[in-house]
Order: structure tokens, then C-alpha cells, then sequence
């Protein structure tokens, strides 16, 4: 099974690697223009085509296109004229340790929700859970941000409102950079966990119903050990799904949480790049976050199969 | 059901039923549907009646009554500029609604014919159209939206097309399930036999019998339409200078939040979170009613 979805995988990516190229050609410029400077002369920038085999019919740009992906060029960013490849490098770790604080959080209070709503099924705390998860869904990500920095920001002056660390200080300590991130990570945990408590809360609730537990039940197995022995491990296989398939929608909550923050990650440079009109990085930038999606749900159809041996064999 | 309340063997038993729950209870069971047509009807007059009967000119500027907290002058306050925040608002609100409603029917007209064509086409279309897809849904929506707004001159028609041109996949990928579903059902096949048309089937049975499918996931794009305006109007990338939109006005108000001005962030807030709201709680409710979801 993995094979099969390994090759469809592949195929979805060179799908999405021709889709990319194609819309890196509706752009205005080019490459030349970017290395040789805006005001280059009509002639050297001939020349310098020509050397790049960017006169060459589309099928050969085609080529050379893969030929430069596979030797990991990017292009040139028209106003750093740096190699996108090296630029974007910082910024991925910065949006790295972002994302990964963010899931580790709300994966975890989304299991802790999901519990209760799932044992508390047609009760009140599971009620109100429901209602909580209806309202964060429709919260736009700025709306929640905006408020954060209101409230805790200017009003109450706890925690810095934008950037990555005290640009006062020579050499930010870790907590500068943790004080910095406390209210991104709370801004997309709350968009996140609405959606992830809700399904997880859902398949535990499904679990419960099921014949094993009765079984397990008559046989004198506390309601505590079938709940955490067995319920939550099975549970837990749609939430790694959904874990997996969600990335595309953390990476669009990252755009516009990086940008109301100002934190200098993947998602603050694609908007300042589309801003500054800076196409290689917005186009290398399309490309990485197609291909960490896909990826993403290869993985989780992966650690799906590793906690569920059956789910190979279907 | 009550056997599957209680998975605990009481665990849960006696569990009291506090008033807040029983507000959440009536919430998320009766009155999605009412509560989320009351909401989408309040949106709607706010954004296309309330502009006519507070007839205040919105880009009209008061240097000094600049940024000053709700009043009677001023109901809402006043921006930066100072602007009437409120006829801010509701001009904003009809800038937001006029593109995220044709754009939302849009993506719905093309989302609708692509999985159509897929579900009745012959087979080898349907694998060509299907496997684009999957490397279009690759990519987050707001992405590509931010990549063709850095392209485009942005105004009302071109902010429409794109919109409607982008949010269309996930929809087309479900309609071409269901009728993939419903092609070989008795009535569609004795249709066939009969020698009615592709085109004649999708037209007179297909869409009838996913009308329930089509009303609440269109419903859903509505919702998904106004969030997908003020996110690029908040990144400045949607509605432009002079028109404002909720979106902008947020990302003006978060240019000088360090002056508090709570008046102009709360407002086109609470709207933006009503609309998306609305569509949510109309969604889930006809979903709840007539089925027909996934």
C-alpha cells in the first residue's frame, strides 16, 4: 500500500512541480532581470538569456527548469539578489519552531478536549465544549490575534506584540525569543484545536460505543484502562490523518499570524514578497508548501499503518 | 444513544445540566439553522440596507475629532483620520459582501461543472481531471490567491474572478464523488436506457438529487468566500485604497494598536467573525435538517 501511495505521491508532485513552472511564467521579469538589476540594457539581458538557455522553446526551459530544481536553484530574488535557496533557509527555521511548538500544543489540548467531549457525550461539559469548537471555527486568525495584542499587549503590557526577540539586546537570551512567541502559538492553537478536538472528541466517542469495550467491560477491565489502554490509542489513527491534511490550512493560518506578529517565517516572507512583487521567492515559497502538503499526507497514511498493521493490508 | 452516553458504566451518571449548557444544548441542536439565517440576515442588512439609512459620508475627515472613542457624534468613533468609523464600516461591509458573493456563486458554477465533467466524462478524463486536482488542493488556497493578487491589478471584477477561480477544487472533488455514487443508481441507468444524454441527466436528475450536497457545501463557500476577501484585504492585497474593506480596516487599526483603539478593531471584527458564523451555523443546520454533507 505504501508503494501504491508513494508512486501516486510522486505523481502529484511532478503534476504540481509542471503547475509551478507555468505559473513562474506568468510572471513579469525573469531571472536576467533579477541578476543583472532592473534597469539592465535590452542587449545584455539578450545575452545573459541566452547563456541560461532562457531562449530555448518551453519544452527545453521545461527541462532546465528540472534540471535546476534537482540541483536545488531556485532563482535569484529580484530585491535581496541573493539565491532564493540560501535566503529562505532562516526563515524555515523560524517557521519551524514556530509550527512545531503550535501542533505540539494544540495536538495536546485537543486530546485533552476530545476526552472529555468523547466520556462526556450528550453531557454538559461535552456540550459546551461543542459549542466553544462552533465559535473557533468561524474566528478569523487576525480577528484573534488582533484582540491578543490588544489585551495582552497594549492594555496589560505582559507580552511583546511583534518580531522575533528584544532588538534592544546584543544577544537576545531564549526567553526574549520565547516571550515572542507565546502569542502566535496561542493564536494558531486557538484556530487549530477547534477543528483537531472535534474530530478526535467525535472517534473517541465512536470507540467507546464499540464491542470491544463492552466485551473488556464484562470481563471486569476498569473504565480507566480500556479508556486509556485501548480507546485512545484507537482514536488517535484520525487524528493523525487529519494532523497530516491540516499542514496546508497551519501553513495559511501562519501567513496571516506571521504578518500581523511580524515574525520574520516562511509564511511574513511570502506576504512581504507579494507585497514587493519578489516572484523566485513567492514561486520557491508555492512550490516548498505544495510539496510539504503532500508530503504530509504520505506521512500520515505512513504512521497510520504503523499504529494500525491492518491498515497495510487493505 | 443513552447506552452510548453512559460508556463509562455511570462514570458520567447524574451529570447536572447547568443553564449555560442547556443555552449550548438548544444552540448546537434546535437552533443552528434559525441562528445562523437570523445572523446571515442582519449581515446581509448591515451590508446592503444600513449604508442607505445612515447616510454619513465614510471618507469624510474631521482632523479634529481624530481618533476618538465612541460618542454620540459618533457612534463608533472615529480612525485615525478622523472618519466616522461606523459609515467606515458600513461602506466596507458592502465592498466585502459585493465581491465575496459573486465570487462564492462563481466557485460554485465551476466547482459544480468540473465534477460533473468528471463524474460523466469517460474514464481516462476523469483520472486527468482528478489527479489535477490533487496537485491544486496541494496547495492551501490562500496561497495561490496571494500569488495571482502580486500579479493581477486588483479592483472588484479582477478580485471576483480570482476568488471564484481558486476556492472551487474541494467542492468539484465532492460532486464528482456523488455522482460517481449516483450514475449507476435504477433511475439514472433506465434515464440512459431511455436515451437521455449526459448532459440531460446531470441537467434534470444529478442536480436534483445532490441539491442537498450543493446547498450546504455552497453555503460553506460563502462563508469561506468573505473569509478569503478580508485575509488578502488584511494583508493589503484585496480591496484597495480609497475603498475600504472589514479586512483593511482591521490591518489599519493593528498599524496604531499601540494607541489602543479598541473601537476600530472590535467592530469589523465581530463582523468578519459574524459572517463566517453565519455560514457555519446555516451550513451545519441544513446539514443537521436535509443531510447531505461529508
Amino acid at each position: 500500500m505504501i508503494a501504491t501511495r508513494l508512486a501516486s505521491s510522486t505523481l502529484t508532485i511532478f503534476i504540481l512541480v509542471t503547475l509551478v513552472f507555468f505559473m513562474a511564467h506568468l510572471t513579469p521579469g525573469g531571472p536576467a532581470y533579477s541578476i543583472l538589476g532592473m534597469k539592465a540594457t535590452a542587449a545584455s539581458v539578450q545575452q545573459l538569456n541566452a547563456r541560461l538557455g532562457l531562449d530555448a522553446p518551453i519544452w527545453k526551459q521545461y527541462l532546465i527548469w528540472w534540471w535546476h530544481l534537482f540541483q536545488g536553484k531556485l532563482g535569484y530574488s529580484y530585491l535581496l539578489s541573493r539565491p532564493v535557496g540560501s535566503l529562505l533557509w532562516q526563515y524555515e527555521i523560524n517557521t519551524l519552531v514556530f509550527y512545531t511548538v503550535s501542533i505540539v500544543l494544540s495536538t495536546a489540548l485537543s486530546i485533552l478536549l476530545g476526552l472529555v467531549q468523547g466520556v462526556y457525550f450528550g453531557y454538559w461539559p461535552a456540550k459546551l465544549i461543542g459549542g466553544l469548537q462552533l465559535a473557533g471555527y468561524a474566528l478569523p486568525g487576525f480577528f484573534v490575534a488582533a484582540m491578543l495584542v490588544l489585551w495582552f499587549s497594549v492594555e496589560l503590557h505582559w507580552l511583546p506584540a511583534s518580531g522575533i526577540s528584544n532588538l534592544r539586546e546584543v544577544h537576545p537570551g531564549v526567553g526574549s525569543y520565547a516571550a515572542h512567541l507565546v502569542l502566535p502559538v496561542v493564536t494558531v492553537t486557538i484556530l487549530t484545536v477547534s477543528g483537531l478536538s472535534r474530530y478526535f472528541g467525535e472517534a473517541v466517542h465512536e470507540e467507546l460505543g464499540k464491542d470491544y469495550v463492552r466485551t473488556a467491560r464484562a470481563k471486569g477491565v476498569s473504565f480507566q484502562a480500556i479508556l486509556f489502554g485501548h480507546v485512545i490509542r484507537n482514536a488517535l489513527r484520525p487524528l493523525v490523518t487529519i494532523l497530516g491534511l491540516s499542514f496546508p490550512y497551519i501553513f495559511t493560518g501562519g501567513v496571516i499570524v506571521e504578518s500581523v506578529f511580524n515574525y520574520p517565517g516562511l509564511g511574513w516572507l511570502m506576504w512581504r514578497s507579494a507585497l514587493s512583487q519578489d516572484y523566485p521567492i513567492l514561486i520557491a515559497i508555492v512550490l516548498i508548501i505544495g510539496v510539504l502538503t503532500i508530503l504530509g499526507n504520505l506521512l500520515a497514511d505512513i504512521v497510520n499503518g504503523l499504529l494500525d498493521p491492518r491498515a497495510s493490508y487493505e | 444513544m443513552s447506552e452510548r452516553a453512559l460508556p463509562g458504566g455511570g462514570i458520567a451518571a447524574g451529570m447536572p445540566a447547568a443553564p449555560l449548557a442547556r443555552i449550548f444544548g438548544w444552540l448546537a441542536l434546535r437552533g443552528t439553522l434559525a441562528t445562523g439565517l437570523a445572523i446571515s440576515a442582519a449581515i446581509l442588512f448591515i451590508g446592503f440596507v444600513l449604508p442607505f439609512l445612515y447616510p454619513v459620508d465614510p471618507f469624510a475627515i474631521h482632523p479634529d475629532h481624530a481618533l476618538q472613542p465612541p460618542s454620540l457624534m459618533f457612534p463608533l468613533g472615529t480612525d485615525e483620520l478622523g472618519r466616522d468609523e461606523l459609515a467606515l464600516m458600513l461602506s466596507g461591509g458592502l465592498a466585502t459582501l459585493v465581491v465575496a458573493l459573486p465570487s462564492a456563486l462563481l466557485s460554485f458554477v465551476v466547482g459544480v461543472a468540473y465534477g460533473l465533467a468528471s463524474g460523466l466524462g469517460p474514464a481516462w478524463l476523469d483520472r486527468v481531471l482528478m489527479r489535477l486536482l490533487d496537485a491544486i488542493l496541494a496547495l492551501p488556497s490562500l496561497i495561490i490567491l496571494i500569488f495571482f493578487a502580486s500579479l493581477v491589478t486588483l479592483n472588484n471584477t479582477s478580485l471576483i474572478l480570482l476568488l471564484g477561480l481558486i476556492a472551487w477544487p474541494s467542492l468539484a472533488r465532492l460532486v464528482r464523488n456523488e455522482t460517481i455514487a449516483q450514475r449507476g443508481r435504477d433511475f439514472v441507468l433506465a434515464t440512459e436506457q431511455l436515451g437521455a444524454g449526459r448532459i440531460y441527466i446531470a441537467r434534470v436528475h444529478l442536480i436534483r438529487v445532490m441539491a442537498p450536497v450543493l446547498v450546504v457545501n455552497g453555503t460553506f463557500m460563502v462563508g469561506d468566500s468573505v473569509f478569503a476577501i478580508s485575509g488578502l484585504s488584511f494583508l493589503g492585497l484585496g480591496v484597495q485604497p480609497p475603498q475600504v474593506s472589514w479586512g483593511s480596516m482591521l490591518e489599519s487599526a493593528l498599524d496604531i494598536v499601540a494607541l489602543d483603539p479598541w473601537w476600530l478593531i472590535i467592530p469589523p471584527g465581530l463582523l468578519i467573525f459574524g459572517s463566517l458564523l453565519a455560514a457555519s451555523l446555516t451550513g451545519q443546520g441544513l446539514l443537521a435538517r436535509y443531510g447531505g454533507g461529508r
